[in-house]
């Protein structure tokens, strides 16, 4: 794991798929969050934030989710290889029904 | 964020649930970070907060207020600044066992009208420090004040990272909403300080609660105590902050070997002690017979006010107003919980009848709250405390600064005293930070040795009994 934050995001089968790395505390949400926003509005296909490499998350990741939910429709929307530490986080805040 | 003028009771527990999962993943240095935070925060505004107190309460002293405010933060901080809360907190080897600390999850917190900021600050800091998220439930005659606290330690905790609505409001919260919050399915604890009414209904809503009791707290002044100090401490008690705190005396017993002094000494100190004629005027103004219990216009009231609103004058210095009483219940008004410089006042023959008056007094709707004695017989203060059905028992010292803690004794410092199960609640602690963890328990295999090498068919013999059974269980060949 990286200390460092980082957003990749890229088109592959018309799915959009967005790869976060590291601590996903407010500032660094707050840094990707005009982007990945964006990129969110443009995609016309399933979207997937990938978060194996993602140690920590911020309420303000758990808003990015939730306007992407809302944004795209449960059924275009997801999260995937979420570690045990942000699985349980996720399962916390009940919000763990958007990980497939 | 934090503050809900109006809310909607699931997007308030969404919020708190979604900060207690934030919350759960910091760790103790981020976690003492914010309640350093939010202490100094608190500590930094404890005037202001005492003067608006004061101000929208229209009770107590504000200058007492303010020792309060200092209590709920520089004494809170320094009772649980060191403590583990995080992660494994104990780990015994020897036994095999680790202890983990986890948060409980959101906690509602109703704060009382007579504390209204330091008991905001105080939940604060405990559920901070356990890294639970708080939703402070403000009297409405004191709402101003109590979210003006919970809004200067959310900011900040924010400033320190807390999560998002780590700390929030509500306001002016009907019934129906505040029983639809304290039966929420993510709420996880009521941390209950308020009216008899208030607690029961958080106990009642399924979610586990810590609440208090009544307090009618019986002071005993045996006659191996100092007159003069005894009078001396109940007096700082009663009068402090026009005696708001549930745990300030309610009753001097005085044994008659020492009446004269105490009455001198009541006097020497401004006390006035009250005619059959005045106590009844008074109990008109303290007490609603139909209810059962103190009314809220005397509540915090100095002695003089209370004695203007009951109709005579008494002078202006005056600390409190003595009631020589005979009896204990119902139809003496006066025997019961009063929440302002009232004091009765019973002299007894002996120790065994000023007991016996201190028991009356105890279960006359102060069960399990808190006892005092002036002695300096130990067996006496121990007889003592073997029969008073109180959390706290505390000893040549004034009760309301003794039972809060952390000032004159060594008990935590706490605005929650709990009352055992006679008071209707769970503990007779004073409540902190360690109640408001749940502690998971790695239990690693450390086998019984004597259970490992008893004959374990001997117990389907019907003839051996429970000594026969014990004395092979403990054979050491």
């Amino acid at each position: 794991m990286t200390d460092k934050p980082t957003l990749t995001c890229a088109t592959t089968d018309e799915s959009l798929v967005c790869t976060f790395s590291g601590r996903l505390d407010t500032q660094a949400c707050a840094a990707v969050e005009a982007d990945l926003m964006a990129r969110v509005a443009a995609a016309t296909g399933p979207v997937v934030f990938d978060l194996a490499s993602v140690d920590y998350v911020a309420s303000m990741f758990f808003r990015l989710c939730l306007q992407t939910h809302k944004q795209v429709g449960a059924e275009r929307f997801a999260i995937a290889h979420v570690q045990p530490p942000v699985l349980r986080v996720f399962k916390i805040a009940g919000l763990d029904t958007m990980i497939r | 964020m934090g503050q809900a003028e109006t809310f909607d009771v699931g997007e308030l527990m969404a919020r708190a649930t979604r900060a207690a999962a934030i919350f759960a993943q910091l760790d103790q240095e981020q976690t003492d970070r914010i309640v350093k935070a939010v202490h100094e925060a608190g500590f930094a505004q404890r005037v202001r907060l005492a003067r608006m107190a004061h101000e929208e309460t229209r009770m107590g002293k504000w200058e007492d207020k303010v020792l309060k405010n200092a209590l709920a933060t520089q004494m809170v901080y320094e009772d649980i600044k060191d403590v583990k809360t995080v992660g494994i907190i104990h780990d015994d080897r020897e036994r095999g066992i680790v202890e983990i600390a986890e948060p409980l999850g959101p906690i509602f917190a109703i704060v009382p009208v007579t504390n209204p900021t330091s008991t905001v600050m105080f939940k604060t800091l405990i559920a901070l420090k356990t890294r639970n998220p708080i939703i402070i439930r403000p009297h409405r005659n004191a709402a101003n004040c109590s979210i003006e606290a919970a809004r200067i330690c959310y900011e900040a905790a924010l400033a320190e990272d807390a999560p998002e609505d780590c700390i929030q409001w509500v306001h002016d919260t009907s019934r129906e909403e505040t029983q639809a919050i304290m039966a929420h399915e993510n709420l996880a604890l009521v941390l209950a300080t308020g009216g008899g009414g208030l607690v029961r209904a958080a106990y009642s809503s399924g979610t586990p609660a810590l609440g208090v009791g009544a307090g009618n707290v019986p002071v005993l002044i045996e006659k191996t105590a100092d007159p003069a100090f005894a009078v001396e401490q109940v007096l700082m008690s009663k009068t402090f902050d026009n005696g708001t705190i549930c745990a300030s005396e309610q009753a001097l017993v005085v044994e008659s070997c020492l009446a004269e002094r105490v009455i001198a000494a009541l006097k020497e100190r401004h006390a006035y002690f009250l005619s059959d004629d005045e106590t009844k005027l008074v109990e008109a103004v303290a007490f609603d017979r139909d209810k059962h219990v103190m009314t809220t216009a005397a509540m915090g009231q100095s002695a003089a006010r209370i004695a203007e609103m009951a109709g005579f004058s008494v002078p202006a210095d005056t600390s409190v107003l003595i009631a020589p009483l005979e009896g204990v219940g119902d139809d003496v008004p006066l025997s019961s919980e009063i929440l302002a410089p009232i004091l009765a006042f019973y002299v007894e023959e002996d120790f065994a009848a000023a007991v016996n008056r201190c028991l009356d007094l105890n279960y006359h709707g102060g069960i399990g709250h808190t006892a005092s004695i002036f002695s300096n017989d130990d067996a006496a203060i121990t007889e003592y405390a073997l029969l008073m059905n109180a959390g706290r028992i505390v000893v040549n010292t004034p009760s309301a600064q003794g039972a809060v803690g952390g000032l004159l004794n060594t008990l935590s410092p706490s605005f929650t005293l709990g009352c055992g199960t006679g008071g209707g609640n769970i503990t007779t602690d004073n409540i902190t930070a360690r109640h408001l963890l749940n502690v998971q328990r790695i239990a690693r295999r450390r086998p019984n040795e004597r259970f490992a090498r008893f004959d374990k068919s001997l117990y389907l013999d019907e003839a051996l009994d429970a000594a026969a059974i014990e004395r092979e269980y403990n054979r050491n060949s």
